[in-house]
């Protein structure tokens, strides 16, 4: 098994967050008979946007579903703010979870799906219905409220679902695919709504395969494959402990050749091409930071004029194709 | 969408919220019980007795019972369409479809999970599950005996009725037939109920239960008491007639044979919350 | 894209003629059908009476191999007539059902719990294609244990005794043909209708042993409270059995003689049944669903 690549949010983060505000996976795993789902995950996630991302069949799910106890983990033990899912009647006022099971009680309208399980929680009537009117209000639904579910379009019963998984006003929030199905405007809506709650203090757990949305959303992301976790924490920071792929970068400037010869001259720089036009170079570095600093100094120093430096492999995108994907398809 | 933070209200604790969970399920419950697609089959079980007592109010003329003239007659018959027709296929029939359906119903529909995700404890979703299914069953095939012994009573004429049931036994023959329906509903419904959460093909299971209490009055006393009819059949104002094969048992004491029940049904509903305490979550295999 | 780059064409091979197409149904249901280690189990204890029924015709037409046990022809207490082929046919049907319970219930229900059935009906397929696609799955089985031995068990029958045998009990033959199919088309029908309108395979088994035994109780008392022999109809069971009696040219051993019905009224009973089916597999089996 290889190492886990983890990095924290950042220090500060890290330090104002007690072990009662945090997810927290101890050595979990779970079996489905011989069938692996996650193995031996240790996790702590901290307030904010955590995004799940891995392919189909990795064990984004399971985990949701371990983190809300519809499943039990083989061994381990997961707490989440401290209080285990076996004692729902506490647990679940502080939990919600938009699961991808697309079904829902038959014959039941928009709002009467959202009151009925309120109801349920034991909310008195007119808590409920505030709440309900709150939720609905909240994923944009309130016209169609009173329609019944069964005749709602895919994304309008996402949009229900996740008002259910909300309407009680939980602290740790986990979504499964929660952009599935919901068209551009929809979806921006969406993240827009899980940025506000996050910003309120709330966690989000959220899987998704559209990864320039996970990135435009996430505080920090969990990759997991094969139910292994492969790495977690800010991409940036990821990005950064791939030693095996270099970043690189596109520098267009006026003196290509001068600053080639500055940047050989340091270990950490792998490769160096100098665009066929002589107005730039591509460089491969095992140190971001390092490079930025030589940059910096040769600017300062020498008369080099730089037009645009620009990263090409360090969005999310990249991480995923080099933790999940090349590996994939070196297998 | 927009983002709004307002104040959860408080949900208390202990009894008070156990209680309004319980409404809230029983909401949802009901509602599914009495009015889906699913309950159909129920009504037309359940009306099957009315009707065919209904057809002897009615069409009873001079045929070999008499019922219209004999009432005694009437009674024994009543009495053999209630344990024969009402107890061991109606009720059995009906409550192995609702209780069986509460928790096994929801998983074919992939719905139980919103249960599990509600601030609830599994003990007490199975107990307003368990309700629910009694309301509907108690409430249907107390329809079904009530309907019944109307039908029984009508031909003989209102003055006939008044004076048999406020001057002699009629009361106390309706209220135990009623009586003999719900601990039918309160019985079978809690063994279904543990069936459905125990066995992914309740079925099987349920047949053996069938054969069990059909070919009870061939069992030996001992094991006579090791089925549910045994203590229906103790409680039936008039005795029905087992047939010639049967191996009679000394009838067990009424207040046995309703604690018992009581008293096997808390055990049965127990046994199902331990059960469900480590259910997970499978919709795959349904 | 210019005209000449395209390159797609149209599928102009053979293609499967319209009226056998219902047939892809049972090839791909019998895959799974037989994937199943207790419906291959049962499949094969179905074939054991048969077996024992081969013996028996055989010894009885063997003197030698009868007196390798030490027995005579007269010693065997049995006679190879209706009421031999009688029995083995009320065991053969009994494991028709048994098979039906096993494999109809997840016919239809798993297509229309998949949202299948409209990939099915916008390919050049009927709804009665799919219907009989689906019965013929049942239709295959039940026929290899039921009619299509119990003839070859005739004819062996026939061999061994000569023509005149043949002669006076082809009635055998008829009553195994009829009996077989009404056995097979009655059961066929129920479980895809049940199959259709239930989607808990379980709660389909179950629907349809209730479809047998729940009427057991209510025909013999609408059959006592009445006097009548009408509450016989009702009970597909018992309908079966008399015709079975009838058509082997047996006295009925069931009921009593005054609650069986006439001959006709078991066949319309039977026919009301099957298009109770029908209708209800018409209104379940389409290409849309109407959401409510």
């Amino acid at each position: 098994m290889e190492a886990v690549i983890n990095i924290p949010i950042s220090q500060t983060a890290k330090e104002s967050v007690t072990a009662e505000q945090m997810i927290v996976f101890e050595d979990v795993s779970k079996f489905y008979g011989e069938i692996l789902g996650v193995n031996r995950v240790n996790l702590q996630i901290a307030p904010g946007i955590t995004s799940l991302v891995g392919p189909n069949g990795s064990g984004k799910t399971t985990l949701m579903n371990l983190m809300t106890g519809l499943i039990q983990p083989t061994r381990g033990r997961v707490k989440v703010l401290d209080y285990s899912a076996n004692d729902p009647e506490i647990f679940f006022r502080k939990v919600g979870y938009c699961s991808q099971f697309d079904s829902f009680p038959a014959g039941h309208t928009g709002y009467e799906f959202v009151y009925s399980y309120l109801r349920v929680h034991g909310y008195a009537k007119n808590d409920a219905d505030r709440m309900t009117a709150r939720a609905i209000e909240r994923v944009g639904l309130t016209e169609a409220a009173k329609r019944k579910v069964a005749g709602y379009s895919k994304g309008m019963r996402q949009r229900i679902r996740l008002a259910q998984s909300i309407a009680h006003q939980p602290s740790v929030i986990v979504l499964d695919e929660p952009l599935n199905g919901l068209d551009p405007m929809a979806r921006a809506e969406a993240i827009r709504l899980f940025r506000e709650l996050a910003d309120e203090g709330l966690h989000l757990i959220i899987s998704s395969h559209i990864l320039h949305e996970v990135n435009k959303m996430s505080d920090r992301v969990i990759f997991i494959k094969e139910g292994y976790i492969k790495a977690e924490g800010e991409v940036q920071g990821v990005r950064n402990e791939l030693e095996e792929h270099p970043l690189q970068i596109v520098v267009r400037c006026d003196q290509p050749s001068f600053l080639a010869t500055k940047l050989f001259a340091e270990p950490h720089i792998v490769e160096v091409h100098i665009h066929d036009d002589r107005k730039g170079l591509f460089v491969k570095t095992r140190n971001t930071d390092k490079f930025y600093d030589l940059l910096n100094r040769v600017v300062v120093t020498s008369d080099l004029n730089i037009e645009t430096v620009a990263t090409v492999d360090n969005d999310l995108n990249a991480v995923y194709h080099y933790l999940i994907g090349a590996r994939q398809e070196g297998e | 969408m927009n983002a709004v933070a307002i104040e959860a209200p408080t949900l208390g604790s202990g009894w008070s919220l156990w209680r309004r969970q319980i409404a809230g399920i029983l909401r949802l419950e009901i509602k599914k019980n009495f009015l889906s697609k699913r309950a159909l089959p129920m009504y037309l079980l359940a009306a099957i007795p009315v009707v065919i007592m209904m057809m002897l109010a009615l069409f009873d003329r001079g045929m070999r019972r008499g019922v219209r003239t004999n009432f005694a007659e009437a009674m024994i018959v009543f009495s053999n369409l209630h344990e024969g027709l009402i107890l061991r296929t109606v009720i059995f029939f009906g409550c192995a479809w609702i209780f069986m359906n509460l928790f096994r119903g929801e998983v074919v529909d992939k719905s139980l999970h919103y249960y599990f995700l509600s601030a609830v404890k599994r003990e007490v979703l199975v107990v307003g599950k368990y309700l629910s299914g009694l309301i509907a069953s108690c409430t249907l095939f107390l329809l079904t005996t009530a309907g019944a012994l109307f039908f029984l009573y009508l031909p003989r004429g209102v003055q006939a009725n008044l004076d048999y049931i406020f001057n002699g036994p009629g009361w106390a023959q309706i209220t135990d037939y009623l009586g003999i329906t719900i601990l039918a509903c309160v019985g079978y419904g809690a063994l279904f109920m543990v069936i459905g959460l125990f066995f992914r093909n309740p079925i099987i299971p349920a047949l053996f239960v069938y054969g069990w209490e059909w070919l009870n009055f061939l069992l030996p006393p001992m094991l006579k008491k090791i089925s549910i009819i045994h203590y229906l059949h103790s409680l039936v104002p008039v005795p029905v007639n087992e047939g010639p094969l049967a191996i009679i048992g000394e009838p067990t004491p009424q207040w046995i044979a309703i604690t018992g029940m009581l008293i096997v049904t808390a055990i049965v509903l127990f046994l199902a919350s331990m059960r469900i305490r480590r259910m997970e979550i499978h919709y795959g295999g349904e | 894209m210019a005209v000449y780059q395209h390159t797609y064409q149209h599928y102009a091979g053979v293609t499967t003629p319209l009226w056998s197409r219902f047939l892809i149904l049972p090839r791909y249901a019998f895959q799974g059908v037989f994937q199943s280690k207790l419906f291959t189990g049962l499949f094969a204890i179905c074939f054991a009476p048969l077996l024992v029924m081969t013996i028996l015709i055989y010894f009885k037409h063997n003197t030698t191999a009868l007196a390798a046990f030490g027995l005579s022809v007269s010693d065997i207490g049995f006679n190879i007539n209706g009421f031999f082929f009688r029995v083995f046919t009320n065991i053969q049907t009994g494991f028709g059902f048994l098979l039906t319970v096993i494999v109809g219930p997840v016919l239809i229900s798993r297509d229309l719990s998949n949202n299948a059935l409209p990939l099915y009906l916008c390919r050049p397929l009927t709804r009665t294609d799919y219907v009989i696609g689906k019965m013929s799955v049942i239709g295959f089985l039940l026929s290899l244990i039921t009619w299509v031995p119990l003839l070859l068990l005739f004819f062996f029958e026939a061999y061994l005794e000569g023509a005149s045998w043949w002669w006076e009990n082809l009635f055998i033959a008829r009553a195994v043909l009829v009996v077989s199919w009404a056995h097979i088309i009655l059961l066929a029908l129920l479980a895809t209708a049940l199959s259709a309108w239930l989607k808990w395979r379980i709660a389909a088994s179950g629907a349809l042993f209730a479809v047998f035994t729940i009427p057991t109780p209510i025909s013999i008392m609408v059959n006592e409270m009445f006097s009548t022999n009408l509450g016989t109809l009702i009970h597909p069971s018992f309908v079966l059995n008399l015709l079975m009696d009838k058509l082997f040219r047996l006295e009925s051993g069931m009921l009593p003689d005054w609650m069986v019905p006439p001959t006709w009224s078991l066949w319309a009973s039977l026919i009301v049944l099957a298009l109770i089916c029908v209708g209800l597999l018409s209104l379940k089996v389409r290409a849309y669903e109407v959401v409510k």
